[in-house]
């Protein structure tokens, strides 16, 4: 008797196969990761769509690893088949990042480009779509950023409504009804 | 086909012989399409399980929620561990993102499925959720439950020795925090503050948590030296009320603030390094003397701060080591000896002088003190036990507790045998227990309520069962049998009690008639209360001072009506733990700073 694989370990094989020092992870049942460089990405998603039926692009989306200064693209797509959910992944350079365009493997991947260049900065060269996509006459660093300070932007932006003055400092009031004299050399560690 | 075609003309006519009839089709009834479960809609605040800790308008990045007081028809609790602050939200700015909903450490505020409101008005969009839709209770739909809540419910476990073990030696049974573990538990804090309000010396606590969290235990340090010189103390023993308020700990386990304090202090392991760390500003002499009685926490504490502000400190201490209740009333597993060391040397090398192995009233005369200085602190804590008051109490090997734990605290010797009974069910009796069980004694407790009605903390009495110390609650002492001799004890007889519910108190334990039990002991043990001994006060003094129920009458700011004599600790506060102790010490630092220096001017 042979070993049997279940359907994520074939996948992740057939992908190990096809793409040198790719390195995937079953998840759990139904998910798939693969760890990929950016130049293999376009390849993969081409290869899974082409040959492994992966036909449905479900998502694309971008996570902010500030702390080591990296992006990170996820690709998401789906095989009517396997029903399996495989997630390409792939990091770039939080300085000047650019990713290839991918939109001519699957047009929809167009509007997600789209909404990453425009929240994230991370340029796709080549690719043709209206510079806006939700932000107009936008001037500032790109807003999902985890280093965009939000809420400077909001106060810098926006005045306060009518009849909110009359609102306290959960800090102060408490300070105030106890007595308690906090230190100037603490007050930098109360809550802002 | 003709041009004239009648046949089509008429054939569409033929459905007016159904006119009037009833259709044979049926009406579809409307249905009203629900919205989907984590719909994000209005806000929704339950008012009475909120307590005003402010999470959601500090989380909020478009600054939409504001904390506001509420109209006095709503009755917010104003207690202690509430700010009595309600969020409100300015729906022009709320972006539905729910980030509030997910760091609420109540629950209290969820999002409801209601999202439809039209008014010309653009200032009508300041909701006080709660308050403007209290139907919204019934409509909730993306709720706070502590699985997808974003707060941290699970205190960092604090690694201790085992049980087996620590009936061994007198080695310290709480290890403490490394540094990250230190720094995971204070990035749980919310730094809501309303535990400030609740201790009784109002430490900066959210202040050198978030230090702590910062990683920054240095300037934690400085804060926490900011109005209490005995944190590291504090740090092992607190009564810690503070954590019984704590926001997390309304869904899940309170912020671990006295460990948190703990490793702070713990960071500077010498005297000389707490004095480099905390560098305070020390005033220039003012010429003025004050006079302290007693070395416990508060003497120390008024001590302390007099000497920073220029007063030149004396304190009188009758034994051989400061730190009053804490260093003679505490087990060294609890507070070992060189923490107190190191703590009380740091003081010394403030300025604060301290005679030792001075009793005021055999060594020095009250009266002597009182005219060499210009204010004097009376700090002497609660020494003298309350007597059982049962048939043999004074029979040799029946013991008061705090008697007890003074004397193997103070390296003497007393033998209590292989079966000790414990009296009582406060942090005293138990401190007794467990000292009794590393004396290789088999220790039961006798209590005459139920085991969590017991004064003392949870942590102690389950720490004292890990230790093989067994707890009878219910169970009322009747009186202590002399051996043959008629000088020993041989054992104690007691009644068991049931619980009787009254009317605006607590149950209270009545005897079950004819229950009676008897067991032999070799020693007994006392811990049902303590008081003051003012006999040390000469007569002129005592009667000038006035008392209430054996406790010192003061003022705000600690002053008797004696307007020169200053008191603090267990015989002047109700609450007769270290903290408070210090509170008062504190308070009346500023009551003879005020007293003194506007007399000057």
């Amino acid at each position: 008797m042979g070993t049997t694989y279940s359907k994520e370990e074939i996948l992740a094989q057939q992908l190990q196969t096809a793409f040198e020092h790719l390195i995937t992870e079953v998840v759990r049942k139904d998910t798939v990761f693969a760890f990929a460089t950016k130049e293999q990405v376009s390849s993969i998603l081409l290869y899974a769509k082409e040959k492994l039926g992966y036909i449905s692009f479900v998502h694309l989306s971008c996570v902010d690893w500030l702390e080591s200064g990296e992006f990170e693209l996820v690709y998401i797509i789906w095989s009517p088949e396997t029903k399996i959910n495989l997630f390409v992944k792939t990091r770039l350079d939080r300085e000047n990042p650019s990713m290839e365009n991918t939109d001519m493997i699957w047009r929809q991947i167009n509007t997600y480009q789209r909404e990453i260049r425009e929240m994230f900065g991370v340029e796709f060269p080549g690719f043709v779509g209206e510079k806006e996509f939700i932000l107009e006459d936008w001037e500032d660093a790109p807003p999902m950023r985890r280093d965009f300070d939000t809420l400077e932007y909001v106060n810098d932006t926006f005045f306060e409504r009518e009849g909110r003055e009359d609102k306290q400092d959960v800090r102060e009031r408490i300070a105030k009804r106890s007595g308690e004299e906090i230190p100037d050399f603490a007050k930098k560690y109360s809550r802002e | 086909m003709s041009f004239f075609d009648l046949k089509g003309l008429l054939r569409p006519l033929t459905g007016l012989s159904q006119f009037g009839k009833n259709p044979h089709t049926k009406r579809m009834d409307v249905l009203g399409q629900d919205t989907a479960d984590r719909y994000r809609g209005f806000h929704y605040n339950d008012l009475n399980a909120c307590i005003g800790c402010g999470n959601c308008s500090t989380i909020c990045m478009n600054e939409a929620i504001d904390m506001v007081e509420l109209a006095a028809e709503f009755n917010i609790s104003q207690d202690k561990g509430n700010s009595g602050l309600r969020p409100r939200v300015d729906y022009g700015r709320c972006c539905w993102c729910a980030l509030c909903v997910d760091v609420c450490p109540t629950g209290s505020l969820n999002l409801t499925k209601e999202y439809d409101y039209v008014s010309p008005d653009a200032n009508s969009f300041l909701w006080t959720p709660g308050v403007d839709n209290p139907y919204g209770k019934d409509q909730l739909s993306f709720t706070s439950s502590v699985e997808t809540s974003l707060m941290n419910f699970e205190r960092i476990p604090m690694r201790e020795l085992e049980g087996t073990e620590r009936v061994k030696s007198f080695a310290e049974v709480v290890l403490g925090y490394n540094e990250e573990e230190a720094r995971a538990e204070a990035s749980r804090c919310i730094s809501c503050s309303l535990c400030t309000e609740v201790c009784p010396d109002h430490m900066h606590i959210p202040e050198y948590i978030n230090a702590i969290a910062k990683g920054n235990d240095d300037d934690a340090l400085r804060i926490i030296y900011d109005n209490n010189p005995l944190p590291e103390m504090c740090g092992k023993v607190c009564t810690r009320r503070c954590e019984d308020v704590c926001a997390i700990a309304v869904r899940g386990e309170a912020v671990a603030i006295r460990w948190l304090k703990r490793y702070a202090t713990e960071r500077a392991q010498t005297s000389d390094l707490i004095k480099e760390i905390v560098n305070p500003e020390i005033q220039e002499a003012n010429g003025y003397k004050v006079g302290i009685i007693g070395a416990g926490p508060s003497g120390l504490t008024a001590a302390y701060y007099l000497a920073l502000r220029g007063f030149d400190v004396t304190v009188f201490e009758a034994k051989r080591f400061g730190g009053g209740m804490t260093m003679y009333g505490i087990p060294k597993y609890r507070l070992p000896m060189d923490s107190l060391d190191k703590q009380i040397g740091y003081l010394q090398k403030i300025g604060v002088k301290i005679n030792f192995n001075t009793r005021v009233g055999t060594d020095i005369t009250f009266d002597e003190i009182y005219k060499k200085h210009d204010a004097v602190f009376i700090g002497i804590g609660f020494e003298k036990p309350w007597k059982l008051g049962v048939e043999g109490e004074d029979l040799e090997n029946s013991i008061p507790a705090v008697e007890y734990l003074r004397m193997i605290n103070n390296e003497e010797i007393f033998d209590v045998g292989k079966k000790v009974v414990v009296i009582g069910g406060g942090n005293v009796a138990i401190d007794g227990a467990r000292v009794a069980a590393r004396h290789n004694a088999e220790v039961t407790i006798l209590y005459r309520r139920r085991v969590e009605d017991m004064p003392a903390d949870w942590e102690e009495i389950e720490g004292a069962e890990d230790e093989g110390v067994h707890i009878h609650p219910q169970a009322i002492p009747v009186r202590i049998i002399a051996d043959e001799s008629g000088k020993k004890v041989k054992a104690i007889e007691y009644i068991e009690a049931e619980m009787v519910a009254e009317e605006g108190a607590r149950p209270r334990p009545v005897p079950i008639e004819g229950s009676n039990k008897i067991i032999e002991v070799d020693t007994i043990i006392g811990a049902i209360g303590q008081e003051a001994d003012y006999s040390f006060i000469s007569e002129e003094y005592v009667n000038k001072i006035e008392l209430n129920r054996g406790r010192i009458v003061t003022n705000d700011q600690q002053q008797t009506s004696d307007a020169k004599i200053f008191a603090g600790g267990d015989a002047v506060n109700r609450t007769a733990d270290a903290i408070s102790a210090i509170a008062d010490g504190f308070r009346a630092v500023k009551g003879i700073e005020a007293m003194l220096l506007k007399t000057k001017k």
